[in-house]
C-alpha cells in the first residue's frame, strides 16, 4: 500500500469523470470535455511513460561518490601579470569568471556612472560575437548562463556552464572583457535601461541602494569609495563610447585582473586564458581610433580617506503598495570607520556584526534568521515603532565602514537615532558568553552554507586572489572565528567608537539630531544625546 | 474499484510503452553514450521506504553543511470551506513550542547551532526543513520530529498567531502577483478545493480552534504521507535510523482516507476581473488547463513554457531575447514585465502567462500573447525548440546548486513521482521533444481550449471573454 500511495491517489482522480456528466447536462460549454468523449485527447502526446515510471532500457548511470581531495586552490601568475586561480569540484557544471579591480571608486577623473553603464553593457557585441544574442546562443549550447555584477571596487563577469564548455566560456569572457565593441546602439539601449532603473529606484519603497550610496558619500566625502554607484541623472547623456573605452583601457589591464574557475582542470583553464586573454589583443590596442591619443586620464591610486560627514535628503519615500497599513518610513544610517579585509581585526569585526545582526520587524522566516541578535532583542522587540534595524560591515582593500541602518515612522526619527547610538555605545559592554558563542557559530555556519554554491566559491576565490594573490581556505576562517574572545570584541568595538560618525538620512528627516549631537552621544558612556528627554532613558 | 482501475491503467501504459520503443530508438542511442560519462560526476539519490510507510531519500555530497526536511503530502487542497486555512495555521503553530521545548528554547537551540528552521505550505504540500552543519543533522531531525509530533498548540499562542497570520494576509494582499494568482485559482477551480486560498478567509483565521488543528494533524500527518529528504553532508543509513527512531511509532492516516472532494478538482474556463483604477498598472494572468505532475506531457509543456519565456523592462537587450514575445515586448514596449508559468497539481495544472502592463496596453498584450500561442500550436520551428530545450535544461540543472535546492528537489519529486527522476532520464525526455511534439501538446492543451483569466487593476482595456476565447484558434491553419 505504502509503496505507491501517490500513484493510487492520482489514478483515483480519474473517477472524477462522473462529475462531468452533470455539468454536461447543464450545458456549460466552458467546462472540460468529459474524458469519455475525448478519447483521442486523453492520449499522451509523448510516447514516454508517465514521470512516475522510469523509461525502460536507459543506460545505467555510474554515480560519483563525494571526494574531499578536490579542495585545493591552484594559482598561476602569467608573465603579463594576469592571475589564474581555480579549484576542482564535483558536479556537471563549472563557473568561470573574471574579477577586475574596477568600479565606482576609480571614477574620480570620469563622469560618475561609468560602472553603472558598463554593468548594463556587459556581454554585448564583440569582434567575434556580433551581438549579445550570439553570446547567449554560444553559452546556451553548453547549458550556460552569464552575469555581471559591479560593487564599489570590483567588477565580476562570470558564466556557468557544463564542464565541456570551458573553452567557449573563456573565449566569451576574454572577448567581452577585452574586446567589447560598445556600439552607439548599445550605448543608447544602456541609457534607456539606466534611465528606467533610476525611475524604478525612486518609485520603490526599498531604499537600501540609495542609502548605501549616501552613507559612502558621507563617509568618504565624494571621493574614492564615496563616489556613487548609481549613475546620476545628469550624467546619463554625458557618457559616450569614447569615455567608456578610455576607462576600459586604463582599468581592464592584466595586472588588475583575476580569472577564476570552479569545477575546472587548472591546466585547461590556464591554456584557454593564454589563448583568449594574452594572445588576442584588447580592442583598444587594435583600433586606436576608439580612444583619444595621449589622454592623461590614468588610474586613481589614492587611498580612501574616512572622514565624518552627513548626507540628508528630505523627500517622500514611496510607501508599500496596497492595503499593507505600513506608513511612510524615514530611514537613517549611522556609520563608523571599520577596518579593511586585510586588517587583523577583520574577523572580530565580522563577529561583532553578526552579534548586532537585526533585520525587519515583519520579516518572514523561522528561527535561524538571527532572532537573538542585539538589534532584535534590544531594539526591534522593544520599540514597536521601529520597522527595521540592521547592522552592516563593509570591508574594502584599504578601509571599512561599519553601519547600522534603521527605519521608522517619521514622528519617531529622533528617538530612533538615540536608540541606535545607545546600541553602538553599549557594544563595548556586557558581551555574554552565550551571545559571543552564538555569533561565532552563526558566522561559521553562514560562511559554510554560502560556500555550498559554486558561484559563491568562485567569487570567494576570485576576490581573495585579487586582493592578496592567494586564497585562505574556509578552514582558516573557521579557526580564526573560533579564536575570537570577548576581549577582541571589546577592542574592536572601542576602535569603532573612536572614529567620528557619518550619517545618511532619507525621507522625512528634519528632526534627525545634528552630527555634533550624534558625535557627543557616541562619546557619552550611556549614549545619551545632549538635551535628550529623560522619558526614553526610563526604558533602558 | 480503485485498484482495478489502477491495473487497467498500468496495463495500458505498458502497452503504449512497447509501441514507443519501436518509435524512438534513434534519439535514444545517440544520447546514451555521452550520458554515461557526464553522470559520473554526480552523487546518487538513495530512496528507501520504511515499514511505517515513510519514505527516506537523500543525496550525500559530503559537504560540511546539510539540509534535511519533512515533505508532507498535505496542503490547502485537503481542506473544506469550514477549515480552509488550517494547514497554513498549523505550519505557523509548529514553531510555537512543544511538550518539552518552549518557543524560546526551540528558537535558542536552533540559533545556537547556527542552523535555520523554515516551513511553507502550498496547495498540495506542507514542508518543514532545517539547514545546519552536517554534524548537527541528528539534532535537526529530532527537532523536526518534535515540532510535528508534539506541538503544544497553546490557546494563548493560537490567539497570538491569528494576529500574525492576518498581518501576513495583509502583506500578501500588497503583492498583486499573489492576489492575481489566487483569483486565477478561484476561477479555474471554482467550486473545488483547489480554488481556495492557502491562507484561508479572515473568518476562518479568526475562528480556527485548537480542536480544528488537532483534528487536522490527526487526519493528515502520518508516516505514510511523510518524505524525509536530505542533501549535503548526510548519511542515508543514519537518516533511516533517525526516521525509524523519531517517526516509526507514529500512527497516521491511510491514503484511502483521502476524501472524495480532494480528488475531484475540475477545471473551468472562466474569468475574474477586479477593476481598480487607483492601481497604476494592470496585472493579468491568462492560462489554460495544463497537465498534472506525473503526466509525460509535462515535459513538452515545460519546453513550450520556455519558448514563451519571461521578460521585464530592466532587462537590457530584450531585443536579443530567445523568445519572440520578449522581442515584441522590448521593441514595442507592450508591457512592464511578463513571465510564463506551468503550475502543476496531482491531476491538473495551469499553463499560462502573467503580465503587468500600462492600462491601455492590455488589449495589445493579450493579442500578441495569443498570436505566439497559436504559433506554438501550428508553426513553431525546430530551431526555436532546440534553443528552448537548451534553456530549459540549463534552468533545471543549474538551479540544483546548494543543499537546500537539492533537498527541495528530492522532497518534491518523491511526493510527486514517488522516485527521483535520474538526471540522464530527464535530459533524455527533454531531448526527445521536437517541433512536432510542441505542436501536438499545443493542439491538445491550448488550441481551441477555454482559457481562464484573472485581472486586477485598471483593466478596462482588457477584451471581453468571448473575444479572447475567439482568438484561441486560427481558421487559417
Amino acid at each position: 500500500m505504502s509503496q505507491k500511495p501517490l500513484i493510487v491517489a492520482i489514478r483515483k482522480s480519474f473517477t472524477c469523470t462522473k462529475y462531468f456528466n452533470i455539468w454536461q447536462r447543464c450545458n456549460f460549454s466552458s467546462q472540460r470535455i468529459p474524458i469519455q468523449l475525448s478519447e483521442n485527447q486523453k492520449k499522451s502526446v509523448t510516447s514516454f511513460p508517465p514521470l512516475t515510471e522510469s523509461i525502460p532500457n536507459l543506460p545505467k548511470p555510474i554515480y560519483s561518490t563525494a571526494k574531499e581531495e578536490h579542495q585545493v586552490t591552484k594559482i598561476t601568475v602569467l608573465p603579463n601579470g594576469l592571475k589564474v586561480a581555480s579549484e576542482n569540484r564535483f558536479g556537471q557544471f563549472c563557473t568561470i569568471g573574471v574579477l577586475i579591480d574596477s568600479g565606482p571608486r576609480y571614477e574620480a577623473a570620469y563622469p560618475s556612472g561609468i560602472s553603472h553603464f558598463l554593468e548594463k553593457l556587459a556581454f554585448g557585441s564583440t569582434n567575434t560575437y556580433d551581438s549579445k544574442d550570439k553570446i547567449m546562443l554560444a553559452l546556451e549550447k553548453h547549458g550556460g548562463i552569464c552575469d555581471c555584477q559591479a560593487s564599489r571596487d570590483t567588477f565580476v563577469y562570470a558564466a556557468s556552464a557544463e564542464r565541456r564548455g570551458l573553452d567557449i566560456i573563456t573565449q566569451v569572457l576574454g572577448d567581452i572583457v577585452l574586446r567589447p565593441k560598445i556600439t552607439e546602439e548599445e550605448v543608447q539601449i544602456a541609457k534607456q535601461t539606466v534611465q528606467f532603473e533610476l525611475e524604478s529606484l525612486h518609485t520603490r519603497p526599498e531604499q537600501e541602494p540609495i542609502l548605501m550610496d549616501m552613507i559612502h558619500a558621507a563617509a568618504y566625502r565624494n571621493n574614492t569609495l564615496g563616489l556613487p554607484k548609481i549613475c546620476p541623472q545628469e550624467n546619463i547623456e554625458k557618457i559616450d563610447r569614447k569615455t567608456l573605452h578610455i576607462y576600459l583601457k586604463h582599468h581592464y589591464v592584466p595586472s588588475r585582473m583575476v580569472v577564476a574557475g570552479v569545477g575546472v582542470e587548472h591546466d585547461d583553464l590556464v591554456h584557454a586564458v593564454n589563448k583568449y586573454f594574452v594572445d588576442q589583443k584588447p580592442i583598444w590596442e587594435e583600433q586606436a581610433d576608439l580612444i583619444l591619443p595621449n589622454n592623461r586620464n590614468t588610474v586613481d591610486k589614492s587611498i580612501a580617506q574616512y572622514s565624518a560627514g552627513c548626507v540628508m535628503e528630505e523627500c517622500n519615500v514611496p510607501i508599500y503598495a496596497g492595503p499593507s497599513g505600513l506608513p511612510e518610513l524615514s530611514h537613517v544610517v549611522i556609520g563608523l570607520e571599520g577596518c579593511s579585509h586585510q586588517d587583523p581585526d577583520f574577523v572580530a569585526m565580522c563577529v561583532l556584526n553578526m552579534m548586532m545582526g537585526g533585520g525587519g520587524s515583519f520579516s518572514a522566516g523561522g528561527p535561524g534568521k538571527g532572532m537573538y541578535t542585539r538589534l532584535y532583542t534590544n531594539v526591534l522587540n522593544r520599540y514597536h515603532w521601529l520597522y527595521s534595524a540592521t547592522a552592516y560591515n563593509h570591508a574594502y582593500a584599504d578601509t571599512g565602514l561599519f553601519c547600522i541602518h534603521a527605519s521608522c515612522t517619521p514622528s519617531y526619527v529622533k528617538d530612533m537615532v538615540e536608540v541606535i547610538i545607545h546600541e553602538m555605545v553599549t557594544m563595548t559592554s556586557g558581551v555574554s558568553d552565550n551571545e559571543l558563542a552564538r555569533a561565532k557559530k552563526q558566522l561559521q555556519s553562514m560562511l559554510l552554507m554560502n560556500l555550498e554554491q559554486r558561484p559563491v566559491v568562485f567569487e570567494d576565490i576570485g576576490r581573495q586572489v585579487l586582493a592578496t594573490g592567494s586564497r585562505k581556505r574556509p578552514e582558516y576562517f573557521m579557526q580564526a572565528i573560533d579564536g575570537i574572545s570577548k576581549d577582541d570584541i571589546d577592542r574592536v568595538a572601542r576602535r569603532l567608537l573612536k572614529s567620528p560618525p557619518c550619517v545618511a538620512a532619507r525621507g522625512e528627516v528634519k528632526t534627525v539630531p545634528s552630527i555634533t549631537d550624534i558625535q557627543n552621544g557616541l562619546l557619552d558612556s550611556q549614549g545619551r544625546l545632549p538635551g535628550s528627554r529623560s522619558r526614553l532613558s526610563l526604558f533602558r | 474499484m480503485a485498484t482495478r482501475l489502477l491495473k487497467i491503467g498500468s496495463a495500458l501504459r505498458i502497452y503504449t510503452n512497447k509501441t514507443s520503443l519501436v518509435k524512438i530508438p534513434k534519439q535514444w542511442q545517440s544520447t546514451a553514450a555521452s550520458l554515461k560519462e557526464t553522470l559520473i560526476n554526480q552523487p546518487a539519490t538513495r530512496v528507501t521506504t520504511l515499514d511505517s510507510g515513510m519514505r527516506v531519500a537523500s543525496e550525500d555530497s559530503g559537504a560540511a553543511t546539510a539540509t534535511v526536511g519533512l515533505w508532507i503530502d498535505s496542503g490547502s487542497r485537503y481542506e473544506t470551506d469550514d477549515n480552509n486555512g488550517v494547514a497554513h495555521f498549523m505550519e505557523h503553530m509548529a514553531f510555537k513550542g512543544t511538550a518539552k521545548r518552549s518557543q524560546t528554547d526551540l528558537e535558542l537551540e536552533i540559533e545556537n547551532m547556527g542552523a535555520h528552521l523554515n516551513a511553507y505550505t502550498s496547495r498540495e504540500q506542507t514542508v518543514f526543513y532545517a539547514k545546519c552543519l552536517s554534524q548537527d543533522v541528528p539534532k535537526a531531525i529530532e527537532i523536526l520530529s518534535d515540532i510535528i509530533k508534539n506541538s503544544k498548540l497553546g490557546e494563548n499562542e493560537i490567539e497570538r498567531e491569528r494576529g500574525v497570520i492576518l498581518r501576513e494576509m495583509q502583506e500578501v494582499e500588497t503583492n498583486l502577483q499573489e492576489v492575481v494568482f489566487d483569483h486565477l485559482h478561484a476561477a479555474a477551480y471554482q467550486g473545488t478545493s483547489l480554488g481556495r486560498t492557502i491562507l484561508g478567509p479572515t473568518k476562518n483565521i479568526k475562528s480556527i480552534s485548537r480542536d480544528d488543528l488537532q483534528h487536522y494533524v490527526k487526519t493528515h500527518y502520518g508516516p505514510s504521507r511523510f518524505v524525509l529528504a536530505g542533501a549535503g553532508g548526510v548519511d542515508h543509513n543514519q537518516l533511516i535510523e533517525l526516521a525509524n527512531k523519531h517517526f516509526g511509532q507514529m500512527a497516521g492516516p491511510d491514503y484511502d482516507a483521502i476524501p472524495e472532494y480532494v480528488k475531484a478538482c475540475r477545471y473551468t474556463g472562466s474569468e475574474i476581473r477586479v477593476r481598480d483604477d487607483t492601481i497604476p498598472l494592470a496585472h493579468v494572468a491568462f492560462a489554460v488547463e495544463g497537465a498534472g505532475w506525473a503526466e509525460a506531457d509535462n515535459i513538452p509543456l515545460m519546453v513550450a513554457n520556455t519558448l514563451i519565456g519571461a521578460w521585464d523592462r530592466s532587462q537590457g537587450g530584450g531585443v536579443n531575447n530567445a523568445s519572440n514575445l520578449a522581442k515584441t515586448c522590448a521593441e514595442d514596449g507592450l508591457c512592464h514585465s511578463y513571465q510564463s508559468f506551468n503550475t502543476c497539481y496531482k491531476d491538473t495544472g495551469l499553463w499560462g502567462i502573467y503580465f503587468v502592463c500600462d492600462p491601455m496596453q492590455c488589449d495589445d498584450m493579450i493579442s500578441n500573447i495569443q498570436h505566439e500561442w497559436m504559433k506554438l500550436c501550428t508553426s513553431v520551428t525546430e530551431k526555436e525548440v532546440a534553443r528552448a530545450k537548451n534553456i530549459l535544461k540549463t534552468n533545471m540543472f543549474l538551479q540544483l546548486d546548494g543543499t537546500t535546492a537539492i533537498c527541495e528537489d528530492i522532497g518534491r519529486q518523491i511526493l510527486c513521482y514517488n522516485r527521483r527522476i535520474p538526471l540522464h532520464e530527464l535530459e533524455m525526455r527533454i531531448d526527445s521533444v521536437t517541433a512536432q511534439t510542441i505542436q501536438n501538446v499545443g493542439m491538445k492543451y491550448i488550441f481551441d481550449q477555454c482559457p481562464v483569466i484573472a485581472a486586477v487593476g485598471p483593466v478596462e482595456n482588457l477584451p471581453d471573454y468571448n473575444y479572447i476565447r475567439g482568438a484561441m484558434y486560427w481558421l487559417r491553419v
